[in-house]
């Protein structure tokens, strides 16, 4: 079996965002100062395929990394995990926010290198640009069922078994074929730690890369600023006095709403 | 409605009121800034009264039902992208707009595939001016805005626009326009289905939320859970604690989980990054405790408290009825 990973890094929130414009050609200019981490997408990702190749060693992972700022330590914190293979992605040009283009590059690289991937796993956004279209579009550009929402997977009488929740339901499938599946964040996905001896071997590894080029010109940026603050009203009212007088008030304003029972 | 330009709410009957209201409410939006009318095509195995009531009262001028057998399942995206698009007159302008929410994009992405439409995600905003469709979009985790513009003849959608307002003065009495679907739409994968164990309420259609961060452990949550159902309300929680086997992610709050517009919303231990905020409607009222008087989720909510939620979980349940 052959399991396909994509992972894209997303900028690390515990800290201030990098400087990123919108650059003389029109694409995303973002500095070499980036502290591009995985998403927890990208994690779960990386993790349910571990698993499954915990219990089938034979089984053949092959992971690409989305190249930019700080790709060479994304690709050593994934080479730690010992991927068959691991590449860096350069999606040429990168616009990870035209969906379209991007998983129809993607797409053409998979066909174009015959990586036929039995289980194509990828997170339920592909980085900081995408709010989930890319891997649906490629699922669709790659002629895949998509299970989406994936939050874990297993070996069941030598059968690949996907989990998610939807509502009060969990519900298993078993893909008959290849199959590509989103991965979410779950507690049963979080990354494992790798081993020491393996992080100090990804360090002194060199990365191949491979380029998805595009075919048609994407959409086109008109700004990148600074997101709005949000307007609710705020003028927060702070409760004083001890903490029996604090929860009294805030059941009366709940009881207010008309939402808390007498 | 000009024939050039059209605005088309896209809903699956499968999906509620709620769901349809949303991608009226949507259409109306966009509709409004250019004096457009919207449209309505469903998605179902039969007409439905209470869709062509709503659509008239929001003063939708044209509802399609496009109907299938296999549409009765909400959940068989594929069906569902496939039967709209057999049902889309692709002549002139078009702009289709989904319920949002992460099904909405799902099926949007799928559909905008299935006809080979420009895809424009999840928009914060969105207008259509004389020189194209311009849109925003939240990136980097909610920390920037993306302005985008396309001239396109056929793009698909989503759009959160707040709450549908009824139009009585516009109200039209509709009669819909039923398309049987003679092609085949493709069946649903085969699914085992059990129970997930949950027994709180969708947090999305909650009127009140209580939800925790990363500031809350294990013992918190089984309090922030006794909180919900004394309260009637549901569980909601931020994505730290999703991350560490808190709650699980269909009730994470936040741009990449659920979005919540209760009337209350009761935040214990968030520190209320852009992120999680992003997923609270601007309608909704935040009551805040955290043991930080500096978080920043005191910026934003209505009622703050400075306290522990060891000490103040408690204190709220026993002032509650059995």
């Amino acid at each position: 079996m052959n399991i396909l990973v994509l992972l894209a890094g997303v900028a690390d929130n515990r800290y201030p965002l990098h400087p990123i414009a919108i650059g003389a050609d029109g694409q995303i200019d973002e500095s070499a100062q980036s502290r591009r981490i995985l998403s927890p997408f990208d994690e779960g990702a990386l993790e349910l395929a571990l698993k499954l190749r915990d219990k089938h060693s034979d089984y053949r992972l092959e992971v690409l990394v989305l190249g930019g700022s700080n790709s060479d330590n994304l690709l050593r914190s994934v080479a730690a995990f010992k991927p068959d293979r691991l590449r860096r992605l350069d999606l040429q040009p990168c616009c990870l926010w035209d969906a379209q283009l991007s998983s129809h590059q993607i797409a053409g690289l998979i066909r174009s290198e015959a990586l036929q991937p039995d289980l194509l796993l990828i997170g339920r956004e592909f980085g900081d640009l995408d709010e989930g279209g890319l891997p649906v579009m490629l699922a669709s550009a790659l002629s895949l069922p998509l299970f989406a929402l994936t939050q874990y997977a297993q070996w069941q009488d030598g059968q690949l078994c996907l989990l998610r929740e939807r509502g009060i339901r969990q519900q298993w499938y078993r893909p008959p074929g290849p199959v590509l599946a989103t991965v979410t964040n779950d507690r049963r996905n979080k990354l494992r730690h790798p081993l020491m001896k393996n992080v100090m071997m990804a360090k002194k590894l060199g990365f191949d890369a491979v380029t998805a080029a595009a075919d048609g010109s994407p959409l086109r940026l008109k700004a990148l600023e600074l997101a709005r603050d949000v307007q609710r009203g705020g003028q927060c009212r702070m409760l004083a006095g001890d903490v029996g007088s604090q929860a009294d008030a805030i059941l009366a304003y709940i009881r207010d709403s008309g939402e808390v029972p007498a | 409605m000009t024939m050039q330009q059209r605005i088309i709410a896209v809903i699956p009957l499968a999906w509620g009121q709620e769901a349809a209201e949303q991608a009226l409410a949507a259409a109306r939006q966009v509709a409004h800034q250019q004096s457009l009318a919207c449209a309505v095509l469903a998605l179902g195995p039969a007409p439905a009264a209470w869709l062509t009531d709503m659509a008239g009262a929001a003063g939708a001028v044209e509802l399609v039902y496009a109907v299938h057998a296999a549409l009765s399942d909400g959940e068989n995206l594929q069906a569902l992208a496939e039967a709209a698009a057999q049902a889309v007159d692709q002549s002139g302008q078009q702009l289709l707009l989904l319920p949002p929410g992460s099904e909405g994009e799902e099926l949007g992405a799928r559909l905008a595939a299935c006809l080979s439409a420009t895809w424009l995600g999840r928009c914060a905003r969105l207008d259509w001016k004389a020189d194209g469709l311009e849109f925003e979009r939240a990136c980097w985790g909610g920390r920037l805005t993306l302005r985008l513009q396309i001239e396109t003849s056929l793009a698909v959608a989503c759009l959160r626009a707040g709450k549908l307002q009824q139009q009585p003065a516009h109200a039209n009495v509709l009669e819909p326009l039923i398309i049987e679907l003679g092609k085949s739409l493709p069946a649903m994968f085969e699914i085992e289905q059990s129970s997930s164990g949950q027994t709180l309420p969708p947090v999305e259609s909650a009127r009140i939320v209580v939800s925790g961060g990363r500031g809350v452990n294990e013992a918190g949550f089984a309090l922030l859970e006794q909180l919900a159902m004394k309260l009637g309300g549901s569980l909601g929680g931020s994505l730290p604690a999703v991350d560490a086997g808190l709650l699980p992610v269909m009730r994470q709050v936040g741009v990449s989980g659920k979005f919540v517009s209760p009337d209350v919303y009761l935040a214990v231990g968030i520190s209320g990054t852009p992120q999680h905020l992003a997923g609270i409607s601007h309608d909704s009222r935040i009551v805040a405790i955290n043991s930080d008087p500096a978080a920043d989720i005191f910026k934003v909510a209505n009622l703050g408290a400075v306290a522990d939620w060891e000490q103040m979980l408690p204190a709220l349940l026993e002032r509650l009825p059995a």
